[in-house]
């Protein structure tokens, strides 16, 4: 956790801007604390050694943050969260209107995994994965690529003829990717620029 | 069922910033079909708003772009810096 210490003559709103601006995060996030009072000659004035540190619980500010835009967007949202390993973090919403919040291909699902990435890794040293999943969307999708994947490879090494998939973000082709690792008869490949990068199917050299 | 579009996007961003008190986010223009909303960030914020190749911008807009699209509007925002 990063902190930084300094001296202050008075503690106050100023101080704590300060702090803000030192740490370079919303004031909201800092909390100071008092370490030592010094006081000067004749005690007449005195200062205060201070230690800001980032007042910051991954699991209950981010579901906060992710409560408020629902909220904002009038949507009535049920949100848990869960640290799953070392540095990685699941959410689970569901709302009164799933396909809203989830968008055309999962975009609008995306939007909020960057954004929720993004303040959470803002405040933390350690980097964290952040996996959103709205309804069961991204599960069902995974499904889906898995069987997609495994139909087209089959096809692939009887035909030995490539094949190429939709274009997909990278957790989709991720999702394929390792799903064929394993294979012996073919290898994949990522093809194109973003956001039109998408999956090669190719057979294998024997 | 009205979405305060602007109490939405300040929501979204005033954790990112270093300087909330300089942070303004208005109503521009607003009619039938669309509605422009302008966010004007401190100098030294402009960057975490917008992210990498406008990685937190593009999320900021289609979010709002959702909420926006339940009530069948388009939604434009504005980030600029003062």
């Amino acid at each position: 956790m990063r902190s930084i210490r300094f001296e202050a003559k008075v503690m106050n709103d100023a101080t704590v801007k300060y702090a803000a601006d030192e740490l370079k995060i919303n004031k909201d996030f800092v909390e100071l604390n008092v370490i030592e009072e010094k006081f000067g000659l004749l005690r007449l004035n005195k200062t205060f050694v201070v230690e800001a540190t980032i007042k910051f619980d991954v699991v209950r500010d981010s579901i906060k943050y992710l409560q408020q835009i629902l909220d904002n967007m009038q949507l009535e949202a049920v949100v848990e969260a869960k640290i799953v390993a070392d540095h990685e973090i699941t959410f689970v919403v569901n709302t009164s209107e799933n396909p809203i919040l989830i968008g055309k291909n999962g975009k609008t699902l995306d939007a909020i995994q960057t954004l929720l990435k993004n303040f959470i890794n803002l405040f933390t040293d350690e980097h964290y994965v952040v996996l959103v999943d709205i309804g069961g969307y991204k599960e069902q999708r995974k499904k889906q690529l898995e069987i997609l994947a495994t139909k087209t490879a089959k096809e692939v090494a009887k035909t030995r003829v490539e094949a190429k998939l939709g274009k997909m973000n990278a957790y989709e082709r991720r999702v394929i990717h390792t799903k064929l690792a394993d294979w012996r008869d073919v290898t994949t490949e990522s093809e194109g620029e973003e956001p039109n990068r998408c999956v090669v199917i190719k057979p294998k050299n024997k | 069922m009205a979405v305060n579009f602007e109490k939405l996007i300040s929501d979204l961003v005033t954790p990112l910033v270093v300087h909330p008190e300089d942070l303004v986010v208005k109503k521009f223009a607003e009619d039938d079909e669309s509605l422009t909303i302008q966010v004007l960030v401190n100098q030294d914020d402009l960057g975490r708003v917008i992210g990498k190749g406008g990685k937190i911008a593009n999320a900021i807009r289609t979010i709002a772009y959702a909420a926006a699209s339940r009530l069948g509007k388009k939604i434009n925002i504005d980030i600029d810096a003062f």
